[in-house]
Formats: C-alpha cells, sequence, structure tokens
C-alpha cells in the first residue's frame, strides 16, 4: 500500500499535553496522528483518501465536540470519531453514541483502552470505504446504461421475462432480449438475480 | 081720588122714585155694584151707570149688547163663563161667577156677577116664554179686584208667617235657642219646642209651672238665676244670665238665658219674655280652646319654638317668637325690612332671596340661618313656612321658627368630627360599620368600606350580599364560615386575611375585625375593614426577596462550589490524562523486542511534566482564596448575621432548627469583604443546619468581643459533632462528609478569615454538637 492509504488518526484537543502524549501513544504502534488545537483548523482540513478517524475532545474552546460532530455529518463527511472528556455524563455519551461515534473515552484511560478505540474504528472506516466504492462501481455502471436499458433493467428486476418486458415496451421480443443481454453485460451482472441485488444497493445509495 | 091728587100722588112717586133710583146709583157706586139686563132673545144688554163705570166705561156711553159684553171679557175666562151660563140655564138655575175683565184702557179687574132670584124665579113672569124658559136675565155686577186683591195679600202674609214660624223654630232647635214667656200676673210659663228639648223635656207634654222650673236650675246656680230675674223685674234692664240645668236624664247643661219684661200702660210688668240657648258645646269647645291655647304657648316656650301666621288679616307673631328674635311683642311683629336687619350679615342675602322667592312664588322654605338679637346674641334660627291653600287659592303663610343654637353647634361639630373621621379613614383605608348579619340590616357603613369593596359611596346603598359577592371566590366560604361560627357563638372575629375583587378588576386584601356586643341581638356587629394590601404587597414582595436572595446564595454558593470544584477536576484531569497516557505510551515503547528507549524516555519525562502540571494547578486554585481581596469596607457583624440568619430561615425551618441569636449590643465594626463575610457565616451556618438534618436542633450564634480588641462569633449546633480525630482534618480541602459536599467550604471559609487576620477553628464533643469560632479584628485593630 502506498502512503496515501496508509491509515491516519486526527486528534483534535486543545491541551497540548494532552494531544501530544496521544500521539506518542499511536507512535507505539506505528500509527500516524495529525494534531489539531482547534476544531476549525480540522474542518478546513480535507480528509485524504486512506482509512481514518478522529479524535475529538468534547470539551474545546469556541466549538465543543459534539458540534463538531454534527457539523461532519452535515458536510456528508464520514469519519468514525472516539470522543474523550474529562468528565462524561450519561446524556451526553448517548448523544454522541446515536450520532455515530465510535467509542466515549474518559480522561484518564489506558493506553490500551484508547489503541483498541483507534483499531476499531480504523477498520469500520475501511469497510465503509469499501463499501463506497463498490458502490461507486455500480453507478458507474449504471451510467452507461440507456434511457432504454435502465427501463428495461428495471423491468427484469421487477421480475419480467423478456415477452412480458417486450409487450410492456411495445416491442418485438427479439429487441427486448438484445436490451437485456446488454444490460446484464453492462452492468456485468451474472444474473437476473444478481442484477436485483445491484439495483438494491444502487437504490439504498441513493436514498441516502 | 082726584086728577090733582093722582098727578100729585103720581109727582110724589115720580119724585121718590127718582130718589131711590138716585140712592140706588150711589149706593151702587159705593159698593162698586152694578146690575145689568140681558135679553136672552135680542141679546141686547142694559147696563147701569156703575156697571159702566166697572167695565172702565163712562156711563151710558153707548148701548151694549152680548157680543160687546163677550169681547171684553178676559180671554182666558171668557169660554168659561159662558158655558157654565148655558149649562146653569139649561139646568135652571141662576148662572153666576167670578171673571176678569179687561178695561179699554188694558186693566184687568176682577168682577162677581149674581143672577137675581126673583127675576128667574117669579112664576108667570111675563119675561119667561111659553116653556116656561126665562127670556131675560137681570142681575148684578161687582168689582172685587180690591177685596180680591187683599184676600190674596192676607194668604201669602199668613203663609209667611207660618214659614217664618216654622223656619224659626227650626233655626231654635238648630241654634239650641228656644223662647219662652213667662206671664209675670198669672205666673204661667209658655215655652217654644227647642226650650223642652233644651230642658230634655217633651215638648208635647203641655205647660210648665216655675216651680218645676225652678228644680231643674242646677242648686248652685239657682239662687243666681232668680236674683237676676228678680233685678231684671224692678230695673227694667234685660236679665243675661248663664246657668246650668239638670235635666231629668241627670246631664247637666249650660245655658245662656236673655229676658226682657214687657210691662203695660201703667208700668206694671205683666209679662217677662227672652231666649234660652244651649251653650254647652260652645262652653266646652271655648275651654277646649283655651286649654290648647295655653298648651300651645307653653309648649312653645319649653321649645324655643316660635310661630307666626301672614296673611291678609295681618301679621301674627307668638309670644315666644318676639322672645327667640329678643323683640319686645308691644311693638309688634317687624317689617320684613326690620325682619332682615336681624339676620346675620351672611344670610341675609339669602334671606332676602328666600323671602322674595315667599311673596312672588308663594313658596315655603325650610332652612337655618343666623341671626344677631338686639344684645348682640347670634342665634341659629330653623325657620319653616308652609303657604296656606283654600280651594286652590293662596291665602298666606303659616310657620314656626326654632332656636337650634345648640343642635346646629353640636350637628357642626358632628359635621366636622364626622370630616376628620371620614378623612383619617380614607387615609389609612380603614372603614367602619355597624351590622346585623342575621337580618342583614346595616346601620352604618362608612364611604370609606364602600371604597374598599371597590363601590362609589355615592351611588347609595348597597345590600349586604353585594358586599360579600365581591370576597374573591376562593376566599368566600372562609370568610362565611367564619362569620356564621362568630355569630352563633355570639363572639368577636377577626378575620385577618381575604381578597376581594373590584368591579373593575382589581384585587385587593381585606382584614375585618368584628365586635359582638353580648347585650345586642344576634347577629349584631361594630367593626371595621382595612385594606392590608399594600402591608401583604410588602410582606410577599419581602418574602419573594428573601426567597430571592436565600435562593441566589444557596445557587451562588452551590455554584461555585460546583464550578470550582468541575473546573478544578477538568483542569487537573487534563495533566493526569495526559501523565497516565504518556506513562502507557512509555511503557508501550519499552515493550515488545525492539525497545524504543529514547522514545520511552521522552514519553516519561512527559509524565513528569504532566504530574508537574496538576500540581501547579492545585497551587493556583489555592492562591486564588489567598489573593483575592477586593473590598474593605466597615462592617456590623452583628447585623451580617441578623441577615444571614433571615436568608437561612426557610432552610432552618424545613430542617427543623431552631435558631437563636445571642449578639452582645454595641460592638465596634470591623474593616472587610462584607460578601466574603457572608460567605462564611453562611458555609457555618449552613454546615450546621445540614448536621442536624434529620433530627432538627438548635442552633445558636453569638458574637462577644474579646480582650485583645478582637469580636469572637460562634455558631453552634446540636448535631453529631466532629469526632475528636478529625477535628483539624476538617478545614483541609476537599475534606467532606457529605455526599454532595465539595469539600470546599470550611477550607475557603478558613481561607476568607485568615485574610482579614483573624482565626477560625472548631470544637466538638463526639455526640453533643460541634461549635465554630472565629475572630475577627476590630476596624482600628486591623492588621496588614
Amino acid at each position: 500500500m502506498s502512503t496515501l492509504s496508509s491509515p491516519i488518526v486526527f486528534i483534535v484537543d486543545d491541551d497540548e499535553d494532552m494531544r501530544l502524549s496521544m500521539q506518542r501513544v499511536l507512535k507505539t504502534v506505528g500509527l500516524r496522528a495529525e494534531l489539531f488545537a482547534k476544531p476549525q483548523d480540522f474542518l478546513q482540513r480535507n480528509i485524504p483518501d486512506s482509512p481514518s478517524c478522529l479524535v475529538l475532545d468534547v470539551r474545546l474552546p469556541g466549538m465543543g465536540g459534539l458540534e463538531v460532530q454534527h457539523k461532519l455529518i452535515e458536510a456528508g463527511i464520514n469519519i468514525p470519531i472516539i470522543f474523550i472528556t474529562a468528565h462524561g455524563d450519561i446524556p451526553m455519551t448517548v448523544k454522541a453514541m446515536k450520532s455515530g461515534a465510535v467509542e466515549f473515552l474518559t480522561k484518564p484511560f489506558r493506553h490500551q483502552e484508547f489503541l483498541d478505540a483507534i483499531q476499531q474504528a480504523l477498520q469500520r472506516d475501511q469497510l465503509s470505504r469499501r463499501h463506497r466504492n463498490e458502490i461507486a462501481e455500480l453507478q458507474g455502471r449504471y451510467k452507461g446504461l440507456t434511457a432504454r436499458e435502465r427501463k428495461v433493467m428495471d423491468l427484469v428486476v421487477s421480475g419480467m421475462q423478456t415477452k412480458q418486458i417486450a409487450a410492456v415496451l411495445g416491442t418485438s421480443e427479439i429487441t427486448a432480449a438484445v436490451h437485456r443481454g446488454h444490460v446484464m453485460h453492462k452492468m456485468q451482472a451474472g444474473s437476473p438475480a444478481e442484477l436485483g441485488s445491484m439495483a438494491e444497493r444502487l437504490k439504498l445509495s441513493a436514498n441516502r | 081720588m082726584a086728577k090733582e091728587d093722582v098727578e100729585k100722588t103720581l109727582a110724589e112717586l115720580s119724585r121718590d122714585l127718582g130718589e131711590s133710583k138716585a140712592r140706588l146709583e150711589e149706593a151702587q157706586r159705593v159698593a162698586h155694584v152694578g146690575h145689568w139686563e140681558w135679553d136672552l132673545e135680542t141679546d141686547v144688554v142694559v147696563w147701569s151707570d156703575e156697571t159702566y163705570r166697572i167695565f172702565g166705561l163712562s156711563p151710558q156711553e153707548r148701548p151694549m149688547d152680548l157680543a160687546t159684553v163677550r169681547a171684553m171679557v178676559h180671554p182666558d175666562d171668557r169660554e168659561p163663563l159662558y158655558r157654565g151660563v148655558d149649562q146653569d140655564l139649561v139646568a135652571g138655575q141662576r148662572p153666576s161667577g167670578e171673571f176678569r175683565i179687561v178695561r179699554p184702557s188694558g186693566e184687568v179687574r176682577t168682577v162677581s156677577s149674581l143672577t137675581s132670584e126673583r127675576w128667574s124665579s117669579l112664576p108667570g113672569d111675563t119675561k119667561r116664554d111659553a116653556s116656561g124658559r126665562p127670556y131675560k136675565l137681570f142681575g148684578t155686577i161687582q168689582d172685587i179686584t180690591d177685596r180680591k186683591r187683599s184676600e190674596e195679600a192676607f194668604q201669602e202674609i199668613s203663609r209667611k208667617l207660618q214659614e217664618s214660624n216654622a223656619m224659626l223654630e227650626e233655626a231654635q232647635r238648630i241654634a239650641n235657642v228656644g223662647y219662652y214667656s213667662w206671664n209675670l200676673i198669672e205666673n204661667r210659663v209658655i215655652w217654644s219646642d227647642e226650650v223642652y228639648r233644651i230642658y230634655g223635656l217633651d215638648p208635647r207634654q203641655g205647660a210648665i209651672d216655675l216651680a218645676k222650673v225652678g228644680e231643674m236650675i242646677h242648686p248652685e246656680d239657682r239662687e243666681l238665676v232668680f236674683a237676676a230675674a228678680e233685678k231684671a223685674l224692678q230695673s227694667g234692664t234685660p236679665a243675661d244670665i248663664e246657668h246650668r240645668l239638670v235635666r231629668p236624664n241627670g246631664e247637666v247643661r249650660t245655658i245662656h238665658s236673655v229676658g226682657t219684661v214687657k210691662r203695660d200702660a201703667s208700668g206694671r210688668a205683666y209679662e217677662m219674655f227672652g231666649t234660652a240657648q244651649d251653650i254647652t258645646e260652645r262652653k266646652r269647645s271655648e275651654e277646649a280652646l283655651k286649654r290648647s291655647q295655653f298648651y300651645l304657648s307653653e309648649g312653645q316656650r319649653i321649645a324655643h319654638i316660635g310661630s307666626w301666621a301672614f296673611d291678609d288679616s295681618g301679621h301674627y307673631w307668638s309670644d315666644e317668637l318676639y322672645k327667640i328674635y329678643g323683640l319686645d311683642p308691644q311693638n309688634g311683629a317687624p317689617t320684613v325690612e326690620q325682619y332682615l336687619a336681624l339676620i346675620h350679615p351672611q344670610d341675609r342675602a339669602s334671606m332676602a332671596e328666600t323671602i322674595k322667592r315667599m311673596q312672588e312664588e308663594h313658596r315655603g322654605f325650610d332652612q337655618i340661618e343666623r341671626i344677631i338679637r338686639p344684645d348682640g346674641q347670634v342665634r341659629y334660627i330653623r325657620a319653616v313656612a308652609v303657604p296656606v291653600m283654600e280651594q286652590g287659592l293662596f291665602k298666606g303663610f303659616i310657620g314656626t321658627t326654632m332656636d337650634v343654637t345648640e343642635q346646629e353647634l353640636l350637628t357642626q361639630e358632628l359635621r366636622r368630627e364626622q370630616a376628620y373621621l371620614a378623612e383619617a379613614q380614607s387615609l389609612t383605608h380603614i372603614g367602619s360599620w355597624a351590622t346585623n348579619f342575621y337580618t342583614k340590616q346595616m346601620f352604618h357603613l362608612s364611604d370609606e368600606t364602600f371604597r374598599l369593596h371597590g363601590f362609589d359611596p355615592r351611588n347609595g346603598p348597597i345590600p349586604l350580599e353585594h358586599f360579600f359577592e365581591t370576597i374573591h371566590p376562593e376566599d368566600r366560604a372562609g370568610v362565611t364560615a367564619t362569620l356564621e361560627q362568630a355569630i352563633h357563638t355570639r363572639t368577636d372575629y377577626d378575620i385577618r386575611e381575604f381578597r376581594v375583587c373590584h368591579p373593575d378588576g382589581t384585587l385587593r386584601f381585606l382584614r375585618t375585625i368584628g365586635h359582638h356586643n353580648p347585650s345586642s341581638e344576634m347577629g349584631y356587629y361594630v367593626g371595621i375593614t382595612m385594606d392590608i394590601t399594600q402591608r401583604k404587597q410588602a410582606e410577599q414582595e419581602r418574602e419573594k426577596l428573601r426567597q430571592l436572595e436565600a435562593n441566589l446564595a444557596h445557587i451562588n454558593r452551590v455554584n461555585m462550589m460546583g464550578e470550582l470544584a468541575a473546573a478544578l477536576a477538568h483542569e487537573i484531569k487534563q495533566p493526569i490524562a495526559a501523565a497516565v497516557a504518556n506513562a502507557g505510551a512509555c511503557l508501550g515503547f519499552l515493550e515488545g523486542e525492539r525497545p524504543d528507549i529514547f522514545e520511552a524516555r521522552e514519553a516519561a519525562s512527559g509524565t513528569i511534566g504532566s504530574a508537574r502540571r496538576a500540581a501547579e494547578i492545585i497551587d493556583h486554585v489555592r492562591s486564588l482564596f489567598k489573593k483575592s481581596f477586593p473590598q474593605r469596607e466597615p462592617v456590623v457583624v452583628n447585623e451580617l448575621i441578623r441577615e444571614v440568619a433571615l436568608l437561612l430561615h426557610n432552610d432552618s425551618r424545613r430542617n427543623s432548627v431552631t435558631v437563636h441569636l445571642e449578639l452582645a449590643e454595641n460592638l465596634p465594626e470591623v474593616a472587610g469583604d462584607r460578601v466574603q463575610l457572608e460567605q462564611v457565616l453562611m458555609n457555618l451556618m449552613l454546615n450546621a443546619i445540614e448536621a442536624m438534618r434529620d433530627a432538627g436542633g438548635d442552633l445558636t450564634i453569638t458574637s462577644q468581643p474579646t480582650d485583645d480588641g478582637h469580636l469572637v462569633v460562634s455558631v453552634r449546633d446540636t448535631g453529631l459533632g466532629v469526632p475528636a480525630n478529625k477535628i483539624d482534618q476538617i478545614f483541609d480541602t476537599f475534606y467532606t462528609t457529605k455526599p454532595q459536599g465539595t469539600g470546599m467550604g470550611l477550607a475557603i471559609s478558613r481561607s476568607i478569615v485568615e485574610s482579614h487576620g483573624g482565626r477560625l477553628w472548631a470544637t466538638s464533643d463526639s455526640g453533643r454538637g460541634a461549635t465554630f469560632r472565629f475572630t475577627l479584628p476590630y476596624e482600628g485593630s486591623m492588621g496588614t
């Protein structure tokens, strides 16, 4: 894997001691850390195309950790978050977890605890990245279909035979069979069932 | 007989005849009687001279016939006369009659005509025809006009006499006047009917003898009556006497009797004639009038009321009226000008106006004015005048005048008092009243009472229910119950607080106190109602403020502690977390097959740095309390203690803690930070209250001077106390026995006290409570 694809941990904490100590802990397992004293600085950074996660202090000057999380969701940035706080209460924890936080660590935490949370976050990011890539691939293929072919794909997915498709489109059965062949090919689907699964995933991604 | 003799005899006879004719004529003329002959066949009538005269004609003026005679008979009598004549002739009777004739001059005379008996009845009379029916009538006619008139006049007189007699009788009866006639010669008395009635006798019982009359006169008056009669007989002057008589039924009547004596030509008295009048009723009413006049004047004198009347017949003033005005009755009633001069100058114009209206519009009046008596005294007079009307016509005025000086002065005094009272009520918002709640009668309601319930007293009386309806619905039942209970037990009541809603929507708090007079009837109360809204509002405000302050202080305290703790926790946790992470990293670098010693050392020194930082933070917090001295002002510690005790009133009450303040008087002021010292006191007192949270107890705060220029404040509770081995620890930072405690309170308090140059310490006997004391130097002796 290239350096681009090597994982990276973003740390946002206003306490320098805290930032440095966490960076040190990550270094023990060879993980790269990028440090930010202010959340605004992090928000301006482009998230690279590599597995990553965010360590976010709840109590931050200017903008609270939960607010940062909210802004990221709004911007459609999908990055696993580990919250750390000097004194977290239950409602705050629940709120953070509901919004998709990976872990909520209370200071002082043990370094292993911290590392476990980081690993979990990075794995989750990797999975979601792969998933996102697949969807993008499918979307690319789907974009390659003509309007007619998209219609035929819908009809196939709905479970129609070629004959029925021809009747709906008002064409000969042969023409319908040709369109169907193009769809299966372009979408790289081995069977109508596989095509159906693809359509399902496309719909999900479209709904998102 | 010789011819000469015959002639002589004839001549004599003729002379005699002539003479007798003349005599007859004369007789007829004197007696106004004429004669007539009526030839029934020819209807020729022959009249004597007198007959002509009777008919108003000259004798023998012309020959007469029936038609002429007929025409002269009065038209009304004509037909009946001749019809009667015809009927009489047919019946063989002699016609006769009275009838009226009309003379040529128009004069009407009444005549009587008779037919001669001889002429019509003589048998073989040539003046009868063969059938015996007379053909000639002879008769007389007499002018009876004058006789007729005197007859009528006589009858008229006689009728009038009867009438006047009857009227006299009636008049006598009505006037109770009778007359009597006493025949002195025969000693017989004749009485009119009324005299009988006056004496209580029956008029029909006949003559009365004098002895009986004497008996009926009242024994006491008898001598007087006879003496008067005797005197009249002697002197000739009429007797005039009032005397009493006793009627047969025993009734006594008073009689006024007058009698005159009649004498004959020789001067002998033969009769006493007079009248008797029953004056009993008049006498009685006279006496009654006299009595009532006496009472009236006496009444006026006693009541200082004068009366007057003013009409066509003059101007009357009663004696008392003169007295009221200080005038002499001899001078008579004053004129309007004189009267006005008596009126006080300030009232004169209005009185003049009143009199003017009285004269011009006939209007009565009732007013009070001042007069100045001739002796200079000023008096208040109430004068009342009423117009007298008779059948719609104005006749004059009657009136009374009363000296009301004393009443007026009292009334003025009363009005002044009332005005003061009303003013006082209005100022203090206290209304007075007297009411019977049972009968719902209201005897007295001051204006302020109306206003307290939101009513305008100028709108007149208001039923009791309306007052109740103004009471706030939530309070009504309570007020009614208290009232009913008081009425029932006949006791006083004091409703300390209830609300009323005024018609304009404002809400007022009232207090009402009712005093029941045991001797009065049930439900009768006299009382006052007062507006306590302001006091109530002030109380509420104060309570609210106090609550707010207490809450604020509490919140402040808790917040300060909480915030401080949170900030401290956060501050300290940061370096600690960093230290832990560094230590973890250090371990991480040392683990494995190829430990990274360099990194491990870096991490270890990072750990030291973080830990040191944590220590610095704690030092910094402590120094915050030591350094902050923003204020130095003179503080009266006792005042502070009272304020804090007040602030914590609710806390102590809630925990059944009784607060006792034992503060030395006249302590000098100390110089310090009022807020910080308050904080210390509150801390100690709250701790004490919390120490007695479950069991309750006594919290005693004392203040005393010490010998070395300090004052010492102690806060003692009766809680569990502090174990002896912990007594020093409790002032350490973060030491706490309370679940919610921060462990900062006593540490901070000690810092504050020490920064003021004093000391804070605690003593305790375990199980018998704890006492915290602190000292503060006086202002003057304050060290650096």
